[in-house]
């Protein structure tokens, strides 16, 4: 088989991470095979009969040989595993956020001070406000809770508790949230620079645990900001989540 | 047959690649990742890199058929338009290259493959950044230690004498404040969580305890992207540029993504004076919006946030309803068209050209699903630690010291020798699963074809990119403020100018303060 110009290599000493290590490999084979049928000639090949000779339909089949051997992808967009649910591994919780809680094992978790508040998690405070935020606990983690509160409104005092350090999936509503518990990012994130434009209460980069849809919660954002200069001296500097005791 | 390259155009065409290189790793490494639930990112980025790749080449050499590069640079400097720090700064040199690299990691490449493109495509960003930058003098905003400082003193007259000054609780502060949140919201997602439809740029020195950042939004309305129409065609604006002066703050970087971090930290609440501004390619320079009054700035502020949030809840509930393919389809052609306006700017965008994706870049589709897309993409710039990403151990990158860089140079060796395809040839055939465009675009002379705008922007040809006024720089303003030409070409400036109509080109910065509203 031909042998490609990156194949010799003094100091690659693999692929890259497992997955594209499987695609990059089999995507080189490919390659080898066609430029053998080719008759071989890289620079008649590479911008001529490669493009000919490399097709969609072969670059599929490179990911259905992955998928054929039990691998399931990880999901980052919601839309990828609703589309291929066979292709990509469950969303935990995704479906049903009422007995959803996240549980992150870094999380801090304290028993209950004399008003009732256990620490049941950490966050960076996006802007340091005058007073704590309090509210109620809700999940949203896809479009169909995003599209619930848009069609019926976002119920009053909503701390909503997301996993998308993004500044989408939240769009049409965000403006309505008394505060935010992100379970990413940082407070540079794209989430983290709209809650600041907007004033709304941020925790992002949030550990928390055993904290579900209708709780009661206490967001430390009378604390300290986090800063950009924090993260690069790897600092802590997180502020805490607090789980009000139930009244019943 | 590929024409060969100089040793010195080699030379020159490596300390480039080793330059984006080094600044696209500190950037990377010193902010997050983009994440989202809504789009899938990295796969569109991956997209877009590899479409750059096919495409670019041969759509600036069409662009440059109709105006050089650096022209169009000087032509730029005086509007709102995405094809300044983020587009042309970083977009347009790194988002080439990285399909570059993402090819030879994948053996469907070499690294001298396509290398006259890659010498093409780097000269270009060259002379357009060298003229873009030339009143602060800097290629890039690395070279000036990330800072951005554009404009000339003539527009930063006008800027700093119209602002209208404002504190924390003022109508007009929490109007603005709140027209910024809307729109960098709906920015995001028209841009599908892509940070490239707001920059800013500055500092500017307004007084000693002040500096000016300018703040751009682009792409807000019925324009270039398809899934904006029908959304966005009562945002009355495409393009939007605020001033804000900040009050006992000092902006330390204002880097090509975007971003600006100040000490002490930047607050809100410091905002003490703001304006709002349109232009596009077809303005002589910015035109004030609802700058004839306070209470006039307040109301335009207030209702062009409500412009927003109506477009913003719009094309949320259209984007819920596309396929993934749609969404990958929509952010990589939001990447790979972030330099599109300089085919505005020369007067020859076409959709075929700038809303399509390549067969070339199409058929690696099925690779990208969600997992390889970020693990790869990841790879590529910040571990590297892809094949093509490795060099001798000696080596120490700057920034990480790994024996590592982000972009393979060209070898010397091919000197003389031949032995690679200098283009990937010209633009293949095109698809997109997105819905036909609507052939309506918004401009500042109201809604118009494509043709038609092409049309209009080839006859027109500002005043201060003309012949008579383009050179003249502010080294020639130093030793020339008195001249008749001097007062002429501030006057045009000035023209919509509140504060300033028809003052010309005497005033120094405390004149411009002493004439500005006090509350």
């Amino acid at each position: 088989m031909a042998r490609l110009f990156v194949d010799t290599d003094k100091f690659a000493d693999s692929e890259g991470p497992p997955i594209v290590e499987a695609f990059h490999s089999a995507l080189k084979d490919l390659v080898r095979r066609k430029l053998d049928e080719s008759g071989g000639d890289w620079n008649a090949f590479v911008f001529g009969k490669a493009q000919e000779l490399i097709t969609a339909k072969e670059i599929a089949a490179v990911e259905a040989r992955l998928l054929a051997t039990g691998h399931r992808y990880t999901v980052s967009a919601m839309i990828s595993q609703r589309e291929r649910p066979d292709a990509y591994k469950p969303v935990a919780g995704s479906e049903d956020p009422a007995t959803f809680s996240f549980e992150h094992p870094d999380a801090r978790v304290e028993a209950a001070d004399a008003q009732g508040r256990e620490v049941r998690g950490q966050g960076d405070n996006v802007v340091q406000g005058k007073t704590n935020t309090v509210g109620i606990a809700r999940y949203f983690r896809n479009n169909d809770n995003v599209m619930h509160c848009l069609n019926e409104g976002v119920p009053d005092n909503t701390i909503a508790i997301i996993d998308d350090s993004g500044g989408t999936l939240t769009a049409p509503i965000l403006e309505k949230f008394k505060g935010v518990i992100c379970a990413g990012g940082t407070i540079r994130s794209h989430l983290g620079i709209l809650t600041r434009e907007y004033g709304i209460p941020c925790l992002m980069n949030a550990r928390i645990s055993g904290i579900h849809e209708g709780d009661t919660v206490e967001l430390e954002t009378a604390g300290p900001a986090k800063t950009g200069e924090m993260y690069q001296r790897g600092e802590d500097g997180s502020v805490r989540i607090w789980k009000h005791a139930s009244k019943n | 047959m590929s024409k060969e390259l100089s040793y010195a155009q080699l030379l020159e065409t490596n300390n480039l690649l080793q330059n984006h290189g080094e600044e696209t790793y500190w950037l990377c490494v010193t902010r997050t990742v983009q994440e989202s639930k809504l789009f899938p990112v990295s796969a569109y980025i991956l997209l877009s890199y590899l479409n750059a790749f096919y495409r670019w080449p041969t759509l600036l050499r069409k662009i440059e058929k109709h105006m050089p590069a650096e022209r169009i640079a000087d032509r730029v400097r005086n509007a709102t338009t995405k094809i300044e720090t983020i587009g042309t700064g970083w977009c347009l040199p790194n988002f080439y290259l990285l399909g570059r690299e993402h090819l030879i990691n994948m053996g469907m490449i070499r690294p001298q493959d396509a290398i006259e493109d890659v010498a093409y495509v780097l000269d270009f960003w060259k002379r357009y950044s060298l003229s873009w930058r030339r009143n602060e003098g800097h290629i890039s905003a690395r070279e000036a230690n990330h800072r951005c400082q554009i404009y000339p003193e003539r527009k930063l007259q006008v800027f700093h004498a119209d602002q209208y000054p404002c504190e924390a609780g003022d109508a007009l502060h929490t109007a603005a404040g709140k027209f910024m949140a809307a729109t960098a919201q709906y920015g995001f997602l028209a841009s599908c969580e892509c940070r490239v439809s707001m920059t800013a740029h500055g500092p500017y020195k307004v007084a000693d305890d002040c500096e000016m950042l300018v703040r751009n939004f682009y792409d807000l309305s019925q324009s270039d992207y398809p899934w904006l129409d029908g959304v966005a065609d009562d945002v009355p604006y495409n393009c939007l540029t605020v001033t804000t002066s900040v009050k006992d703050t000092h902006f330390y970087l204002v880097d090509d993504w975007g971003s600006f971090e100040a000490k002490p930290d930047y607050k809100a609440e410091n905002i003490c004076g703001v304006g709002l501004y349109t232009s596009d390619p077809l303005t002589e320079t910015h035109v004030p919006v609802g700058m004839g009054s306070r209470e006039e700035l307040t109301k335009t502020f207030e209702d062009l946030a409500e412009k927003m949030r109506e477009a913003n809840t719009k094309l949320w509930r259209r984007l819920a309803t596309y396929s993934r393919d749609q969404l990958l389809d929509a952010g990589a052609l939001v990447y790979y068209s972030i330099i599109k306006d300089i085919a505005h700017f020369a007067g020859c965008y076409e959709i075929d050209d700038w809303m399509m994706i390549d067969e070339r870049a199409q058929r690696f589709r099925g690779l990208l699903n969600d997992e390889y897309s970020n693990e790869v993409l990841g790879a590529m710039l910040v571990p590297l630690t892809l094949p093509s990403s490795q060099v001798q151990e000696y080596f120490m990158m700057l920034h990480g010291n790994q024996s590592r860089r982000v972009y393979t140079p060209f070898q010397y060796a091919l000197l003389g020798k031949g032995d690679y395809v200098g283009s990937v040839g010209g633009m293949g055939p095109g698809s997109s699963s997105l819905p036909k465009k609507v052939d309506r675009y918004r401009t500042t002379q109201g809604l118009i074809s494509n043709a038609e705008y092409n049309r209009r922007v080839k006859a027109f040809t500002p005043q201060l990119a003309s012949e008579k006024f383009r050179d003249l720089d502010e080294t020639w303003v130093k030793y020339h403020y008195d001249t008749p030409l001097a007062d002429e070409m501030y006057r045009i400036e000035q023209q919509y100018s509140r504060k300033l109509k028809g003052k010309g080109a005497g005033l120094r910065r405390a004149d411009i303060e002493a004439l500005r509203d006090r509350s």
